[in-house]
């Protein structure tokens, strides 16, 4: 089912108990170019699998240990406890980061994101200002100047479906989340308009921040699932759209194994 | 000792509290509470002080950035009134097992932990205010209480319970009739059967073999009622489920495997096959709607992850009747619980289940009638895909190794699969609380996980679920041919305290069951340890042609699986059919403009037509990155889809197509008539978006009263109706379910019979989903065809009976729209045929709302609007009369029964809100000429779409009769469901 290019960057796509997008991530980072692979946690906290290994890192979305507590905290913990020295070498290295969805919640929760500071959680992604899980397509718009981010149409549309997608923090956090340009993605209306609005803005996030990168520019996280559409029948019009246009996911995969 | 760790937000802003305020104030009215605001508390066993706790509530618990916490101390301190609810003990909290795992790898030595929820109400509650929400909102007191007093300690222990022998031998029939009731529910000729292989066993049976007995031989396992001889109305018949499999054997092109495995199995593409399997879930939804539904979804997951050597679930379908949301209080039966409660909180089930396992919900329907008030239909399906090479059901060889994969096993769910068959009453929530269970999703996910990778590793030789029955169904069926020996002592437990028939029979969840051989278990421990999954060596298959069960060491049971599996009385069951008295009113047509502006605006806002956006945006339904068609079309996305389109091999352009269809009345009106619409609704909604008639399979799902006479002689015809679809769509059912006890029997006797239901799903393959169709209207001017023989026979009521139109008007009519099985499916293959040549660019297929429905949602997710000119349709022949044939290409032929040509001023309303299955409304591509795409097929150019978002009808004679704003028509059909999820 999983189609492997023989060359290209490698890509450990992690696995915990209850991920449960990593067949579809794994597909879009090959489309794009690259070789991934789903590494369980358990090689890595065996020492089975090192990271050094890869290439590129991705968290892909799920429901990561039930998320009980809160979404990705579990597993945000068991990263910070065992792996804390292999992330930060990872980190040091400049290789590239991608967090999507509980993988952006376990990122925030590590405090990998917004500041790059391991074991500092400095924000926080809240239930749904309508307090319940939603599925939905939204419209974005890529800002910042992180390398992850160039080279994506400046607005996109994306599938998102999780229940604990409100980004929170507190103003002076905020404040330097803006002054930093590290927000990536922003929840806008049809106009292009960054907005607090339901359903553009689907859970409440402060400033419509959907995505984040880290002060370096190589570590991403965002609620939508850009490996959610990687083919153009994936679009829920995509009858209505150009043949010739490039689903709006692909361009992530490409961005993260372009600095791979 | 216990620490009490509480967490809420460290402001305002509190959204699970905002959602129960608006509950309380839409479902008890109480205007006077203001604001609720909820706390989180961990109870936490096993550190070595405050220290350790707060580290815990720092690092795992709290967030200091939104939240704030206290220890061992209250929290919400100014509330007017505040209470903690939390599960019963005995109910698993899934959360706790993360609490420890995270614990762990902070270092800290936690022992036991729970986690429970404050409530704090704010305002004016009146004496009496705080009960009610608290019994109709908060605390289903199956799995649920309020904390009065903390507990002192999480640890559960207790001795294994005993192994008891039962006085059988010596019984009277009374003695054994008392036994039964007491929760084995077998009848009197099945306990004197079981009676008398002991008596000339020369002992009597132990409570486990009993227990097993019972439950190899309930309705629910054994479908007793589908393989007994029938007698109705006097003639001798076949059993039902030789009928249905004899129909597959007549129709098997592209079945891989069908009846024989715990789902049916397609041929896909690619060397890759396809599975599905649809279960119910009524009885446990009944009485615990949010762990119900969430094992009715674990349940069919691990249908199709047992199904063959294993297969990854790809997707689910969720089908529910309820009564009305707004079903007043006092017609809520005793015991029962309210239909807004039950909705809310099966939906959630489905959700949190689906959601947690990643797997897209992408297709189902939600029905509403007042008689489903006693006990819902909760229908789950779920959709897989396996190697084709592995896809054979598989037996375990002599000397291979019995393992149990995934959950431990507890007190949860005993006697689920005696109680499945048994009727409710007024005492069923509080007799069988045993009978539900919490799930856990990821422990489910994990399982599959680590099942999937032994089945590449080529380590499985055989494999089924654990569902109803537990251990006992599960292992007795797979050692069915040859024999086994369990060593029960090596289950692992949830907590100590179980006797050994309860070890046996307990239905805990997320449970698989493996034949592996005796060399490969290491490895299959292995993969197990990387997924974080416990397995255990339960006992060995051998060719004893027995079924053994040992507890450290003693014997305590012993059957021959020839007894086992094949002792039950077989029995012929006889069934009268009880005609329906007639109901020939009508109501009167809409007599001006405003009462057909009102009349199309009670129809789309019929709970069963309204649009069900609230309950599917709960569900993820694009997990795992396969959907090419979701359930909502078009560039405003508000277009429902008739069916689910996935391409699961990515990358690759094969499609899966998945659809149901399903009526909550028309069976009760005829069974014949009401079974084959739903066959025929199932059908057209494949083909609606361009599935293929040719290349699927069928799954049918009975859902029945108790079977007397009359209620099996209904079942016979609706059997008949599903025989008579497979036969003229040459396509096979491969795989089935019947669940027979939707009857409830209120406190002084009298019964109440759930309407029957037969729900008909479909699944097939496309290669390729570029050549399918939405439902939304592509652009303005477009043609739009009627495609289809409608039943607009005056003799029979115009087809109206059981239609929302009808309904609405407080009527429910004589006969179903009946459907012409010759015609069927041509038409099916004509409309195929056009969508994929790109004649048809949009099509949606007639159902609850009729045409009007049908317009009305193709133009509301397209913002387009539509002209449509009422002719009327081709009649159908009455029943067992000749069909005429002849063209009927643009004409309005009205006429008497089977007289085609003989014009008749029809009624315009049954034309508009007639639903009758297999009929299609589709608008053309540019220069597609409908007479060249559908021939002498019955087909009527009924009108245009429109740039302006309304719908113009006029009269059949180019009069106007009324308009109506999309706008409107779209509130309207928003509002019912909204008003329930706020």
């Amino acid at each position: 089912m999983i189609t492997s290019a023989l060359s290209g960057p490698r890509v450990c796509v992690l696995k915990a108990d209850g991920t449960n997008c990593e067949i579809e991530t794994v597909h879009a980072f090959n489309l794009a170019g690259g070789r991934a692979e789903v590494v369980p946690m358990n090689f890595l906290r065996s020492g089975a699998v090192r990271l050094a290994d890869f290439d590129a890192l991705a968290l892909p979305g799920g429901f990561s240990y039930g998320d009980d507590v809160v979404s990705g905290k579990v597993m945000a913990i068991e990263l910070v406890s065992f792996l804390a020295d292999a992330l930060a070498d990872f980190v040091a290295a400049r290789k590239p980061v991608l967090g999507i969805c509980n993988g952006f919640q376990v990122l925030v929760r590590t405090g990998l994101l917004p500041f790059g500071r391991l074991g500092a959680m400095q924000a926080t992604l809240a239930l749904n200002a309508r307090g319940r899980f939603e599925c939905r397509w939204v419209r974005l718009a890529a800002s910042g100047s992180s390398p992850l981010v160039q080279g994506l149409p400046e607005r996109l549309e994306l599938p998102l479906a999780h229940g604990e997608g409100r980004f929170f923090a507190d103003a002076s956090t905020l404040a330097a989340i803006e002054a930093q340009g590290l927000v990536a993605l922003r929840y806008v209306d049809a106009e292009g308009h960054s907005t607090a609005h339901y359903p553009e803005n689907p859970n409440g996030a402060a400033h419509a921040i959907a995505g984040l990168a880290d002060p370096s520019g190589r570590i991403l996280g965002l609620m939508p699932h850009p490996e959610r559409f990687v083919s153009r029948f994936q679009h829920p019009a995509w009858r209505l759209r150009p043949l010739d246009k490039e689903p709006d996911g692909l361009a992530f995969f490409r961005q993260v194994l372009s600095l791979a | 000792m216990i620490q009490t760790i509480r967490v809420t937000s460290s402001s305002d802003g509190d959204p699970l509290g905002e959602d129960l305020r608006a509950e309380i104030r839409r479902s008890l009215g109480l205007a006077g509470i203001a604001h609720v605001r909820t706390a989180k508390v961990y109870r936490l066993e096993g550190l070595a002080d405050a220290a350790q706790a707060v580290q815990l509530a720092r690092q795992l618990l709290a967030e200091e950035i939104d939240q704030r916490w206290s220890l061992d101390e209250p929290l919400i301190t100014d509330a007017d009134a505040l209470v903690e609810v939390a599960y019963k003990p005995g109910v698993m909290n899934p959360e706790a097992a993360s609490l420890l795992k995270a614990a762990q790898d902070l270092g800290l030595p936690l022992a036991a932990a729970d986690a429970s929820r404050e409530y704090a109400f704010y305002g004016i509650l009146a004496p009496g205010d705080l009960e009610r929400i608290l019994a109709r909102l908060l605390v289903n007191p199956t799995i649920e209480r309020v904390v009065t007093e903390a507990p002192i300690s999480l640890v559960m222990g207790g001795e294994p319970g005993p192994t008891a022998v039962i006085p059988l031998c010596a019984m009277d029939d009374a003695a054994m009739q008392a036994l039964s009731a007491g929760g084995l529910y077998l009848d009197l000729v099945e306990m004197r059967a079981i009676q008398d292989y002991f008596v000339e066993l020369g002992r009597d049976p132990t409570d486990l073999e009993l227990e097993v007995l019972a439950q190899t031989w309930s309705e629910h396992c054994v479908h007793k009622t589908f393989k007994a001889d029938l007698l109705i109305d006097g003639r001798p018949k076949p059993p039902l489920m030789r009928r249905l499999k004899e129909a597959t054997a007549r129709h098997d092109a592209l079945v891989v495997s069908a009846f024989v495995d715990n789902s049916g199995v397609l041929a896909f593409y690619d060397g890759w096959a396809v599975a599905g399997k649809v279960e119910t879930h009524n009885s446990p939804s009944a009485i615990e709607p949010y762990g119900g539904a969430m094992t009715g979804s674990g349940g069919v997951f691990r249908d199709i992850l047992g199904t063959g050597l294993g297969a990854r679930v790809i997707a689910s379908t969720d089908m529910f009747c309820f009564a009305p949301p707004d079903l007043p209080a006092e017609q809520v039966p005793p015991g029962c619980l309210a239909p807004d409660y039950l909705l809310r909180r099966v939906v959630a089930g489905v959700r949190d289940y689906g959601n947690r396992m990643g797997v897209p919900t992408n297709n189902g329907s939600v029905h509403f009638h007042p008689d489903f008030r006693a006990k819902p239909t909760v229908i789950v399906g779920a959709y897989g895909l396996l190697p084709e090479a592995v896809a054979q059901k598989a037996r375990p060889r002599s000397g291979d190794r019995i393992l149990v994969m995934g959950g431990r096993t507890g007190r949860d769910g005993i006697h689920g699969a005696t109680f499945s068959s048994a009727e409710m009453t007024a005492q069923t929530l509080t007799v069988n609380s045993q009978a539900v269970q919490i799930g856990n999703a990821v422990e489910e996910k994990r399982t599959l996980d680590a099942l999937l990778a032994c089945r590449d590793a080529g380590l499985i030789q055989a494999l089924t679920d654990c569902g109803a029955g537990g251990f006992s169904s599960a292992i007795g069926e797979l050692g069915e041919e040859l024999g086994v020996t369990v060593e029960l002592e090596r289950a692992p437990l949830k907590y100590p305290g179980l006797a050994p028939w309860e070890v046996f029979l307990s239905e805990s969840q997320e449970r698989m069951v493996l034949a592996v051989g005796p060399e490969q278990v290491a490895a299959v421990a292995r993969i197990c340890a990387v997924y974080n999954v416990e397995v255990t060596d339960l006992g060995c298959f051998e060719a004893t042609g027995r079924l053994t069960v040992r507890h450290e060491g003693a014997t305590v049971g012993e059957l021959q699986m020839a007894f086992l599996h094949g002792g039950y009385p077989r029995r012929t069951l006889t069934g009268v059919y009880q005609p329906r008295v007639a109901d020939d009113r009508l109501p009167t047509e809409p007599a001006d403009e405003a009462a057909w502006r009102a009349a199309a605006l009670a129809v789309m806002g019929h709970p069963n037509v309204a649009s069900k956006e609230p309950i599917c945006r709960q569900y993820d339904h694009t997990v795992q990155g396969m959907a090419a068609m979701g359930p909502f079309g078009g560039p405003l996305a508000r277009t429902p889809g008739d069916a689910a389109i996935l391409t699961p091999l990515l990358g690759k352009p094969y499609g899966l197509v998945i659809a149901h269809g399903l009526n909550p009345v028309l069976c009760a009106l005829d069974p014949y008539w009401g079974g084959l619409w739903a066959g025929a609704e199932a059908m057209a909604n494949l083909v609606a978006v361009g599935g293929n008639p040719r290349e699927v399979g069928l799954i049918d799902n009975f859902i029945w009263p108790v079977p007397d006479a009359a209620s099996l002689a209904d079942l016979d015809r609706a059997v008949d109706a599903c025989v008579d679809l497979s036969d003229a769509l040459e396509r096979p059912f491969i795989s089935g379910k019947d669940s027979l006890s939707s009857t409830y029997r209120f406190p002084d006797g009298t019964v109440l019979k759930i309407p029957p239901v037969l729900c008909v799903s479909v699944f097939g393959r496309i290669p390729d989903v570029a050549r399918t169709v939405g439902g939304e209207f592509t652009r303005a001017g477009a043609t739009l065809v009627l495609v289809g023989a409608r039943d607009l026979d005056p003799a029979s009521g115009y087809g109206l009976g059981g239609s929302t139109w009808l309904d609405t008007q407080g009527l429910a009519g004589r006969l179903p729209p009946r459907v012409d099985l010759a015609l069927l499916p041509r038409v099916l293959d004509a409309v195929h045929a056009a969508i994929v040549g790109g004649g048809i660019v949009a099509c949606h297929d007639l159902s609850e709302g009729g045409l009007l429905a049908a317009a009305a949602e193709m133009g509301i997710g397209a913002g387009l609007g539509a002209e449509l000119e009422l002719g009327g349709d081709r009649l159908l022949p009455p029943a067992g009369g000749g069909w005429e044939g002849g063209p009927a290409v643009g004409a309005e032929l009205y006429g008497e029964a089977g007289a085609v040509g003989a014009r008749r001023a029809i009624r315009r309303d049954a034309t508009l809100f007639n639903e009758s299955a297999g009929v299609f409304l589709a608008e053309l591509a540019d220069g597609a000429d409908a007479a060249a795409l559908f021939g002498d097929l019955p087909h009527l150019v009924i009108g245009r779409t429109l740039a302006e978002p309304e719908l113009r009808v006029r009269d059949g004679e180019g009069a106007p009769l009324f308009t109506v704003g999309l706008d409107e028509l779209r509130e309207a059909w928003e509002r019912p469901m909204r008003a329930v999820f706020h």
